[in-house]
């Protein structure tokens, strides 16, 4: 607990503390904050929806009741549609160009796009890159036409899906084993760590390694408590703060693969897409970049193709 | 310490007559003024927000079902279904009532609307051919309780919305305990019932036991429509709880015609041809449908179902007010942290939480006492290895028996009523069946596959990893 | 008019049940529903509490704990009634952007309240200082309610805040269903949703 005199900061996320990407992240910067900035500052993370749900934790930060969050990317919506960009399917061809999109100017930039409506982003923290899965094979994108797909709420997962013919829904993330088993909905996209953790892959047919689109946090704070902290506190913070999202971020992939093969294990079907049939689903999909260009900004877009070039 | 002085308050404002509600939520506001830096903004948000969780949506929708199957109709042929199963047996119709019993706990989520449904015609039933008065009320005091073991359960909604399970889950595990909780009160009454040398009913034949399951089936459809909706896959449990309203209120208005504009209105009357008597209810019907929907009676059975739902859902958001402050000064974890450090195990805990939650049960309204006792003790079950459906079983159980002790429960008031007996009595007359239900509790206690069983085997292991 | 409103949601609900904003636009109406409601349910001394330590006392000795217990419930009322204005006047002049997650917002009532410019409406979904407007409002109400009580305890109209056994009233409907069995015309009861 915290002792007087002490900066409290509240991080309120909605995983398990441990086993997950961004719980393990959150609790190693508590550590790291308690162990260097004791006397200064004080980190209490509560994990799986204690304090609030990814929902409200937004509005609870503008009101001072938290301080730091990590909610996915398509939960600031209502802040910013700048952050569509990440929902595009097919936008970055791994995990690395990510990477590289989030570290050039346009990616930082866009930690400051909410500002003037009191949020502020501090870094992004992976998750993975996402794959789909359903009661049925999915090789081509035609396997998918008919299918009813869980989606995030999200206009560009949505339009994603109408991409392909397929009939997306809203559900929350708790529902949807249950509503794969019962067949409420035939299939899902998401990162191994949630594939292989919530067992999903026990009730589809298969998961197809798609790699199509990313499911990242933002970690966010309220600008005007951080812009009120001493000078001193807040470069400390931001020091720590980088160093574990680096650390974590590379151990990101690394989780992903562990889960992959713990689905095969696990007696899970893997399906790999060859060349020609990867091109098909980007084929496909890809029409979806043009509706959402205007939110986003066609520089802005322009950079995310860029970073896929490595060099 | 702020763990202390806020149950401290909490009970010193009930003892003085402050409402539930008001208990709860005065209590948490004083806690956060002086310890915590959070607003006062936060915890109005709470209020909202409370409300605002789908899964507590079921609760009206469950109440309204259950209003609408109240209406004596529906009670009075599951009666006559179950007379006509087991009443022939030696101590028949309180077997039968039992029975009954279980069979409305399976289309009502509520305990006392239990005992008023099948009560008020049971125990008169029963003083008629020779019964006492004690035993009468003794037995349906304690079977009404199934009201909320067997699924549906309004206190398995609460338990859900408060630890996020799934509500289809916790649901299924009431199933088993449910049945065996009903088989061991018949057991006990058949033995009881041999001792006192007490009366069978005739055997009516297999033929009454069709016509009555008959006459008795659109109201146990509504079984079907919950349980087949939510595991098939057609609807989430608050959609079960939405349509259950819907298909109650035509069944009492057009099917059974209990109450509306048909009321008493024969579906054939004396000689009219089959053509005529089709055409003429299908006429009924129509023009008679919107009248339905206005008619006092429906008016009356809504507001009813709303009186019970904001009472109720007030003083579930001002439980969630206070898990929240619980949560923000981390009280669960420095109570968990103890118990550990003690050398709990589960089997010790689980008596700790047994006694716990009867003593509670004492004194609070059971939707209440699991909003603020399930985070409570959810997080410490996990760490010990207690599967959460099994522990909400568990707390459904002992809610059961809060509600047949003093001085809060509900079941002795209701039951006081039905029967026209003092509610002191009627405390007597229910503490030999009491017994059993303890029994119950530590064979549900102790023998977790009676409650995992089926969920498992339905739905698969369940995981308690989010997102 | 409660009433109507949640036999609409219900329909509603049932038939639209693909409809996302109608499952939010419940929620939302069933928040207010019971906010609103806890005032009336003060009006009528509905709530639920214990009585049974109560009752042991004397007359006198009950009428100054009804005070302190209303008292309480003042104290609840307004601390609930400030925290519930600092929230939703922060939600309308701070965050007036913030909108919920699936309930449209019509062109025609943003024109009706000048929301409009240039033809262009300023949300496309409900503001959320709307739904949560229901805060202060049903917290006014709520406070008012238990200034009413209190005036009733302190002049001897009312000897307390609660329901004397919630369960009395099912209690005279189980005796009415129980005196003419079947078909009574006694409204259908149930407890407490327990
Ligand atoms: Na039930
Ligand atoms: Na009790």
């Amino acid at each position: 607990n915290c002792d007087d005199g002490e900066i409290v900061i509240k991080f309120s996320h909605v995983t398990a503390a441990q086993g997950h990407p961004k719980g393990e992240a959150a609790a190693l910067l508590a550590e790291r904050v308690n162990d260097k900035m004791n006397g200064k500052a004080c980190m209490e993370v509560y994990p799986n929806s204690q304090l609030f749900n990814d929902n409200k934790v937004l509005e609870a930060m503008l009101l001072g009741d938290v301080q730091m969050a990590a909610p996915s990317l398509s939960k600031f919506e209502k802040y910013t549609k700048k952050f569509r960009i990440f929902d595009l399917p097919f936008l970055f061809d791994n995990i690395e160009a990510v990477n590289r999109f989030q570290g050039s100017e346009g990616g930082q930039k866009l930690l400051h796009s909410m500002e003037s409506k009191g949020l502020l982003g501090l870094g992004y923290w992976h998750n993975g890159m996402k794959q789909l899965s359903a009661n049925k094979p999915l090789l081509m994108p035609e396997d998918a036409k008919g299918l009813k797909f869980r989606i995030q709420t999200s206009d560009v997962l949505q339009a994603q899906f109408e991409a392909l013919g397929a009939n997306p829904q809203k559900l929350a993330f708790s529902e949807v084993y249950g509503a794969l088993q019962t067949g409420v909905v035939d299939g899902q996209e998401n990162t191994w760590s949630n594939i292989y953790t919530k067992k999903f892959f026990e009730v589809q047919d298969g998961v197809t390694e798609s790699d199509h689109g990313v499911l990242d946090y933002l970690v966010v704070t309220s600008a005007e408590w951080w812009n009120g902290l001493p000078d001193d506190v807040r470069s400390e913070l931001k020091t720590i703060f980088d160093e574990v999202t680096d650390e974590r971020n590379q151990m990101s992939r690394k989780i992903n693969l562990a889960n992959r093969q713990k689905v095969i294990d696990a007696g899970g079907t893997v399906r790999e897409l060859d060349a020609d049939q990867r091109a098909a689903w980007k084929k496909a999909m890809e029409p979806v970049w043009a509706k959402f260009e205007g939110d986003i900004g066609t520089d802005l877009l322009e950079a995310a193709k860029a970073s896929n070039a490595s060099n | 310490m702020s763990a202390v002085i806020l149950f401290a308050l909490v009970i010193a404002l009930l003892t003085i007559g402050v409402p539930i509600a008001v208990s709860l939520g005065l209590s948490s506001l004083v806690i956060l003024l002086v310890f915590s830096n959070d607003s006062l903004a936060s915890i109005a948000g709470k209020l909202f927000e409370s409300m605002e969780h789908y899964t507590l949506l079921a609760i009206p929708f469950f109440i309204l079902a259950s209003a609408f199957m109240s209406t004596g109709g529906v009670a009075k042929r599951i009666i006559r279904f179950a007379i006509a199963v087991v009443g022939h047996m030696r101590g028949g119709l309180a077997i039968a009532g039992v029975f009954a019993c279980m069979l409305f706990a399976a289309l009502s989520g509520s305990s006392p609307a239990t005992v008023v449904a099948i009560g008020s015609i049971v125990i008169a039933g029963m003083r008629q051919v020779g019964y006492t008065r004690d035993f009468a009320a003794g037995v349906i005091c304690n079977a009404g309780t199934l009201g909320i073991l067997i699924p549906p359960s309004i206190v398995m909604v609460v338990y859900a919305a408060a630890t996020d399970v799934s509500v289809g889950r916790m649901f299924l595990a009431g199933v088993i305990p449910g049945l065996i909780a009903g088989g061991m009160l018949m057991v006990g009454i058949y033995v009881a019932a041999r001792v006192k040398g007490l009366p069978a009913e005739d055997w009516k034949g297999w033929r009454e036991i069709l016509v009555s399951a008959a006459d008795a089936f659109w109201g146990l459809m509504l079984i079907v429509i919950i349980l087949g909706g939510i595991y098939g896959g057609v609807f989430t449990p608050t959609e079960a709880a939405a349509v259950a309203a819907v298909y109650a209120f035509l069944i009492a208005n057009f099917v059974y015609r209990d109450m509306g504009p048909l009321k008493n209105v024969a579906w054939r009357k004396d000689g009219e041809g089959l053509l005529t008597a089709v055409l003429r209810n299908i006429a009924a019907i129509v023009i008679g449908f919107v009248p339905a929907c206005v008619h006092p009676e429906t008016k009356r059975t809504l507001l009813e179902a709303g009186r019970l739902t904001i009472m109720l859902m007030f003083i579930i958001a001002n439980a969630l007010i206070l898990k929240h402050v619980l949560t923000t000064e981390q009280v669960p974890q420095a109570i968990a942290g103890a118990m550990l450090d003690f050398g709990f195990s589960w089997w010790t805990f689980l008596i700790a939480v047994n006694l716990l939650l009867l003593v509670g049960g004492q004194f609070m309204e059971p939707s209440g006492l699991i909003v603020i006792v399930a985070p409570l003790v959810f997080p410490i079950a996990i760490q010990l290895g207690v599967d959460p459906i099994h522990l909400g079983i568990i707390m459904v159980v002992n809610m059961e028996i809060g509600m047949i002790t003093p001085p809060v429960g509900l079941n002795l008031f209701v039951t006081s009523g039905v029967a026209g007996m003092p509610v002191m009595a009627v405390v007597r007359a229910a503490l030999p069946w009491l017994g059993i239900l303890a029994i119950f509790l530590v064979l549900v206690t102790y023998v977790p596959w009676i409650s995992t069983y089926l969920p498992t085997s339905l739905m698969g292991p369940e995981m308690i990893t989010t997102h | 008019m409660t009433v109507t409103t949640f036999a609409n949601v219900i329909a509603r609900y049932v038939f639209n049940d693909n409809l996302l904003w109608a499952l939010e636009l419940t929620t939302y109406l069933f928040a207010w529903l019971v906010i609103f409601g806890a005032s009336y349910a003060v009006k009528m001394t509905a709530h639920l509490g214990v009585d049974a330590v109560a009752l042991r006392f004397s007359r006198k000795t009950q009428r100054i704990l009804a005070l302190i217990a209303v008292a309480a419930c003042i104290a609840y009322a307004g601390m609930m009634l400030y925290g519930a204005w600092e929230y939703w006047s922060k939600f309308f002049y701070k965050l007036a952007f913030l909108e919920v997650e699936d309930v449209p917002f019509p062109h025609w009532i943003q024109t009706l309240f000048g929301l409009v410019e240039d033809g262009e409406p300023r949300y496309e979904r409900l503001p959320r200082y709307i739904p949560y407007f229901i805060l202060p409002f049903g917290l006014t109400l709520i406070l008012f309610r238990f200034l009413q009580i209190a005036v009733g305890i302190f002049k001897g109209d009312l000897t307390m805040i609660i329901a004397s056994h919630e369960a009395e009233e099912l209690v005279d409907e189980a005796r009415a269903a129980h005196d003419d069995t079947g078909a009574s015309g006694s409204s259908p009861s149930q407890g407490a949703g327990r």
